[in-house]
């Protein structure tokens, strides 16, 4: 058949395709916390990560099938839920450490990167492409997420009548994909506070994810893309940091088939349900296919569900006597 | 498991319901006001057409659902997976939403992980084998109790445009909506698509059954689909005008009054496969043939220059006789 004569291009649905790498390694994420418990406990952590990073490269290499895997190394500091100290201070204290122990950080991001980037709301769109799993019995009726602002893995129970009412038998919540037994899990999204929506960790985190997986676009266009770094020094406020910095001009593409996230072992249940979000989110078609199809072409094809495409370490956490200054 | 899922995903049946209404706004709207209406997600862009005529559709959304399917035969099937519902503005005028899904020949008899389902958009799997004629005629009866209902998915998504602040539901005539349930057997890639049935029923049904290749997207047939159903709301009103209009027996100002809706709002509407995939814009034909659809089409049209001009000569009569 011709081919046709006349186009249009705003009738003509598009989206732009982003560099990808095969693995995006997460090296960190870094709390007020951690930066208060001083440098010895970022030097521990990035000792600790360090093994992990090397074990994170060997499974990459040997989904290539032998060749060298494209690995960027990506940092997030959080100056969202808390803002502390500065980049200008910061930001050289979290290199030095992570060059004493033999790593070197590509990206750096930062946290409220994930909920507003570049005057784009990411979180917001995130929240709008989510499709609840439906329990058994649902026939149509779209459950409203965007008004409770909780996200669950199946079922909750009832909620209980009121006083006068007869007593009713507890009803147990129940997961939709149980297996016998149910783990019943209820994430909240977001909280509103003076009539300002906070976003919850486990949700900027399935944001941060999606990014890193390439997933995310804003009517076609890549989102939170890097910004290059001048080799200067870094701003006296977070806000003047770009949200997503390349530190080494020589990284291969932020973001990656497949993820792997290298965090202590308190965050367990947040990136659990970070899985329960990436696992109810609608991503963008386009940009799914175009994964899917270049790492079929590399031979290192991607799990269809955008959960699977993320692999977690969680390690012992250090503990504040190993990170005293002259251990 | 995501290999093989892959290969037995392959489509076998398609089906949908389109609810076609008038955009209650006084004014209709510009190719942006239309962008923004249809703006179903902040992210994701509205394709928005000026040739041959104005067309604005939106992205798709998705509704989870986990339910027996309605069939003819009462076989109980459960089906898990997404349906699609997307909206179409023609002209600015005419609103539309469709809810579609795919199913493929069997499933599996454990549901799957829900981002499994999530990553192919549109498609639900039967628990087992999916009785395909029983499923197809089920769909064009629509859903009993309990039962996946796309009709109730298209009238949520019309029910969520119509409180768009945009809209002040001030109609410029009464209208009446209308739905179209159809159904699409899937043949092997190469045999030609045909439309095998096209039933007017009452209550503003419609039914459609097609046979299309298993290459052409879902969205192509839900395309096609909205075509027919636009033009056939255009017939069902146009006609519903006339006949309220008393032709011959109402004086002539009412007659113009009555009339005059049909001239500004809809006249200009029709225009057949405008929209519609390359390769299924032919299934127009058998339609052209019985009934007609644009034969009638014109003869409304001439009927309403007709009675506009007899109402226009004692005017002119006036006119002359003043001088």
């Amino acid at each position: 058949m011709r081919d046709t004569v006349f186009r249009e291009t705003t009738a003509e649905p598009r989206t732009q395709s982003v560099p990808l790498s095969h693995l995006s390694l997460e090296l960190g994420h870094l709390y007020m916390e951690d930066f208060e418990a001083g440098p010895g406990r970022l030097r521990e952590h990035f000792a600790e990560v360090r093994i992990w990073v090397d074990a994170a490269r060997a499974s990459a290499a040997r989904r290539t099938g032998g060749k060298r895997p494209r690995i960027s190394t990506c940092f997030l500091i959080d100056d969202y839920f808390t803002r502390f100290s500065t980049p200008a201070e910061l930001v050289p204290v979290v290199l030095a450490e992570a060059e004493k122990a033999g790593l070197v950080i590509d990206y750096l991001a930062r946290e409220s990167g994930c909920a507003v980037a570049d005057r784009i709301e990411l979180a917001e769109s995130v929240m709008h492409r989510l499709v609840e799993s439906p329990p058994p019995g649902s026939y149509g009726s779209r459950p409203p997420v965007s008004q409770t602002g909780w996200l669950a893995n199946g079922q909750r129970t009832p909620a209980t009548r009121s006083a006068l009412s007869d007593a009713k038998a507890w009803v147990p919540p129940q997961e939709t994909a149980a297996r016998n037994h149910s783990v019943f899990m209820d994430a909240e999204l977001w909280s509103e506070k003076d009539g300002r929506r906070l976003w919850s960790c486990p949700f900027l985190a399935a944001v941060w994810q999606l990014a890193r997986l390439g997933l995310l676009r804003h009517l076609g266009e890549p989102v939170l893309t890097p910004r290059p770094w001048d080799g200067a020094g870094f701003p006296p406020d977070w806000d003047r940091l770009p949200p997503l910095l390349q530190l080494n001009p020589a990284a291969t593409p932020f973001s990656a088939y497949r993820t792997c996230t290298l965090m202590p072992n308190r965050f367990l249940a947040v990136e659990d349900a970070v899985r329960l979000i990436l696992d109810q989110v609608d991503v963008d078609s386009g940009a799914l296919k175009q994964v899917a199809e270049r790492s079929a072409r590399e031979g290192a094809e991607v799990p269809a569900a955008v959960a699977q495409r993320a692999t977690y370490v969680f390690y012992e956490e250090p503990t504040n006597s190993l990170t005293t200054e002259g251990t | 498991m995501t290999t093989a899922s892959g290969q037995s995903a392959r489509p076998v049946l398609a089906c949908g319901e389109v609810r076609t209404c008038l955009l209650p706004s006084f004014q209709p709207l510009d190719g942006r006001a239309a962008a923004q209406l249809l703006r179903l997600r902040a992210d994701e862009q509205v394709r928005v057409s000026e040739r041959p005529n104005l067309y604005a559709l939106s992205p798709e959304v998705l509704t989870g659902i986990d339910c027996r399917l309605p069939t003819s035969n009462g076989a109980k099937v459960r089906a898990v997976g997404t349906v699609a519902a997307r909206a179409a503005l023609t002209e600015g005028r005419v609103l539309q939403a469709t809810a579609h899904f795919s199913a493929p020949a069997a499933g599996p008899d454990l549901r799957r992980p829900w981002g499994d389902y999530l990553v192919r958009p549109g498609l639900v799997e039967s628990f087992g084998k999916l009785p395909e004629q029983a499923a197809a005629e089920g769909a064009l009866r629509g859903g009993g109790r309990g039962e996946l209902d796309l009709g109730m998915i298209a009238e949520g998504l019309l029910a969520q445009l119509l409180r768009h602040p945009l809209l002040d539901h001030k109609a410029p005539f009464k209208s009446r909506r209308t739905h179209l349930r159809w159904a699409a057997r899937r043949v092997p890639p190469g045999e030609a698509p045909s439309l095998e049935r096209f039933t007017l029923a009452e209550d503003g049904l419609r039914t459609v059954e097609l046979k299309v290749p298993e290459d052409t997207p879902t969205a192509a047939v839900a395309g096609l689909c909205e075509d027919l159903a636009l033009h056939d709301w255009l017939l069902t009103t146009v006609v519903h005008m006339l006949d309220n209009s008393r032709l011959g027996a109402a004086d002539g100002p009412s007659a113009v009054l009555a009339l005059r809706p049909a001239v500004d709002h809809l006249l200009h509407l029709w225009m057949p496969r405008a929209h519609v995939d390359r390769t299924l814009g032919h299934l127009w034909d058998v339609l052209e043939r019985e009934p007609g659809f644009t034969r009638q089409w014109r003869n409304l049209v001439q009927r309403i220059r007709d009675q506009l001009a007899v109402q226009a000569i004692p005017l002119l009569h006036q006119a002359l006789s003043t001088r």
